[in-house]
């Protein structure tokens, strides 16, 4: 009976910690319209002698989503928001946590995750972590975790797949631009356009 | 009259009643309400199996209701989705409700057909494998090498080509998605769940469909409080709108006529036994109607009872005869008064009957079942009248002089002497405006304007068919001799198709061989694989390269041999297939074979029909060939009307001679042309269903100037029982103009300025023999 009543007092403590962590997290980060910087991607899939490494740059912007240029080994575009993915192939299906965590991790809306998935980290003096494990079942069956980590920016996304592949995104050479250039421009507006 | 004996025909008429009664204890105990609007159209008038493509092609769509839960999160979307859920299971309306998706069709899918790999190619990668296959390779590593990809490296693993995961993706609409095993879709911020509902069976009893829109309502405002939104459509839910608003008009009309007979007949006649009588009149016609139209159909629909209802202001017009005939004889008796106007009785009751057996002529069940009912209603209280009245009408004095009276005097005498005086401009403008009304005339035959609906519904349903892909009413069917030539046909048809979805002709089309490719093309498949990557080498060092060690690359070279004499049928993939794709298929009967090519979102009809030159293939527009079908009858029943016109006009020349025929003709035919011209005029609906309508002026006309024609010294008494029901038959069929169901409207409005024109024509008749009912009365 004693052990049910604390953990009945620690329930809404938990959410409540959760949601305070992640209010205090977002402070930390520098919040602009226009986020941009080089990215290094490194998926180590089980069956593969050898990780899959790509480089190359990403842009976000608060109201139109992210652009995401890969420049080696296979240059390629993709764009995504919260609702569409578009890639050099064309519409993609949008996996469905994925367009909200890519342009919410980037924004610093770290809120809008509480949706969506189970939240627990640490907010050190240094860097902060985040663990993000995802409540749909469905989607547990795909990703088992994934993790946030960063100081003033992000500087790193974790993705752990139930698999046992893991994938890891480092990002450098974070600018905040006052504009988009020309090209950038360009890409939204066809990631906006209607279908 | 030899024949008159009261009491015998009292008891003749209570017989009959008691032998309705038992027949009605039989019949009404049954379901007797029919409410789906597909059950007022005619049959099919199609070859079978286009008939068979029909019901099949509708039989999915219903039974079923389309819920779309909206939020600005899928969490909150799925989580009012569920509420409703429970609540659509505890109604017990529902046969089967899916919201949650099962994954073991899926995965069990997933499996079978994977064996398959090689030989299911969808139209995009045959291509790519045709024009450059390495660009296929290098869309898999974009995908690999891109954030997104985790579905395709953990597909890797089996199929290191990732050429299942397109075939897989091909047979999926690209916006929904699953969350929390439910399917759910993203329209710009809004985030939608979906939710599928088959009503039990298709009967729908009206307590059912109260039930339905109850449910609907209460849902929609719930989740609006929750901060949601809801979308629903649906067949059933049209038809329970429909039956909703029926059932608002049946009571509308059926109270009005009721309060207005009451009213009229208290203030004319002050006394109790004429109401009671009428009301016995009027009972008798209705409950006789009812029970032999449910007798001889089976069933009858909710808008015959719509129509039924007006019935009640045509049904009393014979007592109202008999009682008005009273009027001012001092010595008048029940017998005296039935050998008066029997005559006139009886030729008003035969063109009444006449006019409503032309309803019969028309191909629609519900005119059919309308002219059933009215006949059987007139002709019972007819019955009533010349039977029972006698009896109880004995010892009736009316010698008061009625409010009505005035109004019956300034209509028969002062109204035909300012119209005498007035001729020389009133001729020529009546027929400028009458000419001009009817020039106006534009017709519309559409079958969609028997339904009714409220706007909120369709703008829901409208909403609906844009975010999801909702088949249109319209399809192909495509067939061939055997399956290899069906597939062939249909794969040409797909084509053609797909250069139209390009150009915006329509949003999306489905057919079974873009799911289904027959034998032969999975040979051509398979070996378009084997030859573009495999033998060439590509698919080695495709694998190589991303890393692979030796004896996987040597497992994908065996799985590719091994797999050559693979070939899947037809029937083993529909029992794999969903429900959705199931139904496409019609099957093979002795020398065809046909399936069903479904469109969504057809914006240029003519593109889409200058596909049937294509062979094999078959446009099936249902609506279209109703409304078609509309057009067609609108012409026969001109041609039947003035066949009406001209029987009657020669009934009428061998009682009265070509002189008087002409003069009681000229009522109905000036009535039904101003209907017409007012038709114009206001820019009403003027479709099929007016023209039937004529038919019943055509009746009351001749009606109310066979009473002018014979009345003789009657005149007084005759001008007041006109009054008298003209004004209660305007009255019920006025208040049919008041239905929301478009094609009801039409005929309400018109019979309405029909009667009104009888009215005011029926006077002008027989103005000479005046003098003597003039000094009879002063």
């Amino acid at each position: 009976m004693r052990l049910l009543a604390i953990i009945l007092l620690l329930l809404p403590l938990q959410a409540s910690q959760a949601a305070d962590l992640l209010v205090d997290i977002s402070a930390r980060l520098v919040k602009n319209e226009i986020t941009e910087g080089r990215f290094r991607q490194e998926k180590n899939i089980k069956i593969l002698k050898k990780p899959l490494i790509s480089t190359g740059t990403f842009t976000y912007h608060r109201k139109q989503g992210v652009i995401w240029q890969t420049l080696s080994p296979v240059p390629s575009v993709l764009l995504v928001n919260q609702t569409r993915l578009l890639t050099t192939q064309g519409e993609q299906n949008l996996p469905p946590a994925f367009g909200r965590v890519f342009t919410a991790m980037f924004g610093g809306d770290l809120q809008l995750m509480n949706e969506g998935f189970a939240i627990a980290g640490a907010n050190g003096q240094g860097a902060w972590q985040l663990q993000l494990q995802p409540k749909d079942p469905l989607m547990q069956k795909i990703i088992t975790g994934m993790q946030l980590t960063g100081d003033k920016e992000l500087k790193q996304l974790d993705i752990r797949e139930a698999n046992g592949n893991f994938t890891r995104i480092t990002f450098e050479q974070i600018t905040h631009p006052e504009t988009l250039t020309p090209a950038q421009v360009v890409d939204f507006e066809r990631l906006s356009s209607p279908r | 009259m030899n024949v008159y004996h009261p009491r015998v025909s009292a008891c003749v008429w209570l017989i009959g009643m008691l032998l309705l009664g038992a027949l009605g204890l039989k019949t009404l105990s049954r379901d007797w309400l029919e409410t789906g609007f597909l059950a007022l159209l005619p049959k099919i008038e199609q070859r079978p199996e286009i008939a068979e493509a029909i019901e099949r092609h509708s039989q999915l769509i219903n039974r079923k209701v389309i819920w779309l839960s909206g939020a600005a999160s899928a969490e909150a979307a799925i989580a009012n989705a569920r509420k409703l859920e429970r609540q659509m299971s505890d109604s017990g309306l529902f046969g089967k409700i899916t919201l949650k998706i099962s994954q073991d069709q899926a995965v069990n899918q997933y499996k079978q057909l994977f064996a398959y790999r090689y030989q299911l190619l969808d139209a995009k990668t045959r291509n790519l494998l045709e024009t450059n296959p390495q660009a296929l390779l290098d869309q898999n590593l974009e995908m690999l090498y891109s954030p997104v990809g985790q579905m395709q490296a953990a597909m890797l693993e089996r199929d290191p080509l990732l050429l299942f995961g397109r075939t897989m993706n091909s047979q999926k609409p690209n916006n929904l998605n699953l969350e929390q095993g439910v399917v759910v879709l993203r329209d710009g911020q809004k985030v939608w769940a979906l939710l599928l509902a088959d009503l039990d069976n298709s009967q729908l009893p009206l307590e059912k469909l109260e039930n339905l829109l109850q449910l609907t309502q209460n849902a929609t405002a719930e989740i609006k409080k929750a901060g949601g939104e809801l979308l629903v459509s649906g067949l059933p839910l049209f038809t329970a709108y429909g039956s909703e608003s029926a059932k608002q008009e049946i009571s509308t009309v059926g109270a009005g006529s009721s309060i207005g007979i009451i009213l009229l007949f208290w203030f004319t006649f002050r006394s109790v036994r004429p109401l009671l009588l009428s009301a016995t009149a009027i009972a008798s016609g209705l409950v006789a109607a009812l029970i032999i139209s449910i007798w001889v159909f089976g069933k009858i629909h909710i808008i015959t009872l719509v129509f039924g209802a007006s019935l009640i202001g045509v049904v009393d017009d014979y007592a109202q005869h008999y009682l008005c005939d009273s009027f001012g004889e001092r010595d008048w008796n029940p017998r005296k008064g039935l050998a008066a106007i029997f005559p006139a009785l009886f030729l008003g009751l035969i063109s009444n009957l006449l006019s409503y057996a032309g309803l019969g002529f028309s191909p629609f069940p519900g005119l059919q079942e309308v002219a059933l009912f009215s006949a059987v209603g007139l002709f019972a209280a007819w019955l009533t009248v010349v039977l029972l009245f006698p009896m109880l009408l004995t010892g009736f004095q009316f010698a008061h002089e009625p409010a009505l009276l005035k109004l019956a005097v300034i209509w028969e005498r002062d109204w035909p002497a300012w119209v005498a005086k007035n001729r020389s401009w009133l001729a020529p403008t009546l027929l400028i405006v009458l000419a001009s009304g009817i020039w106006k005339l534009t017709p519309r035959d559409d079958v969609r304007l028997l339904q009714s609906a409220p706007p909120a519904l369709l703008q829901s349903a409208e909403k609906i068919s844009q975010l999801l892909q909702v088949r249109d009413s319209q399809f192909f069917l495509v067939s061939g001799k055997d399956q290899k030539e069906w597939h062939r046909n249909e794969q040409q048809l797909l084509e053609k198709l797909e250069t139209l979805v390009q150009n915006k002709a329509l949003k999306s089309y489905e057919g079974l061989s873009r799911y289904w490719p027959d034998p032969e093309a999975q040979r051509n498949n398979y070996r378009l694989v084997k030859q573009k990557l495999f033998d060439s080498g590509l698919a080695e060092r495709y694998m190589t390269n991303l890393g692979f060690d030796r004896a996987a690359v040597a497992a994908e070279a065996k799985a590719i041999i091994d797999a050559e004499r693979n070939t899947l049928k037809l029937e083993d993939w529909l029992v794999m297939a969903d429900e959705g794709k199931q139904s496409l298929w019609l099957g093979c009967a002795k020398d065809r074979c046909s399936g069903i090519v479904a469109l969504s979102q057809i914006q240029d009809f003519a593109a889409l029909t200058s596909l049937q030159q294509l062979p094999g293939v078959v446009w099936v527009d249902h609506v279209e060939e109703l409304s078609s079908l509309f057009a067609r009858y609108r012409i026969r029943a001109s041609v039947l009307l003035f066949s009406a016109f001209a029987l009657v006009l020669t009934g009428l020349c061998f009682k009265f001679g070509w002189r008087g025929a002409a003069t009681v003709m000229a009522i109905p035919l000036v009535s039904a042309l101003a209907a017409l011209a007012m038709t114009g005029w206001f820019n009403q609906l003027f479709s099929l269903f007016n023209l039937f309508a004529l038919l019943l002026v055509l009746g009351i006309g001749v009606d109310y100037a066979a009473f002018f024609f014979l009345a003789g010294e009657r005149r007084l008494s005759t001008s007041l029982a006109v009054t008298l029901s003209g004004l209660t038959t305007l009255l019920s069929f006025g208040l049919l103009a008041v239905s929301s169901t478009e094609i009801v409207h039409a005929f309400g409005f018109t019979v309405a300025v029909g009667i009104i024109t009888a009215m005011l024509t029926a006077p002008l008749i027989g103005t000479r023999a005046k003098a003597v009912s003039d000094q009879k009365y002063t």
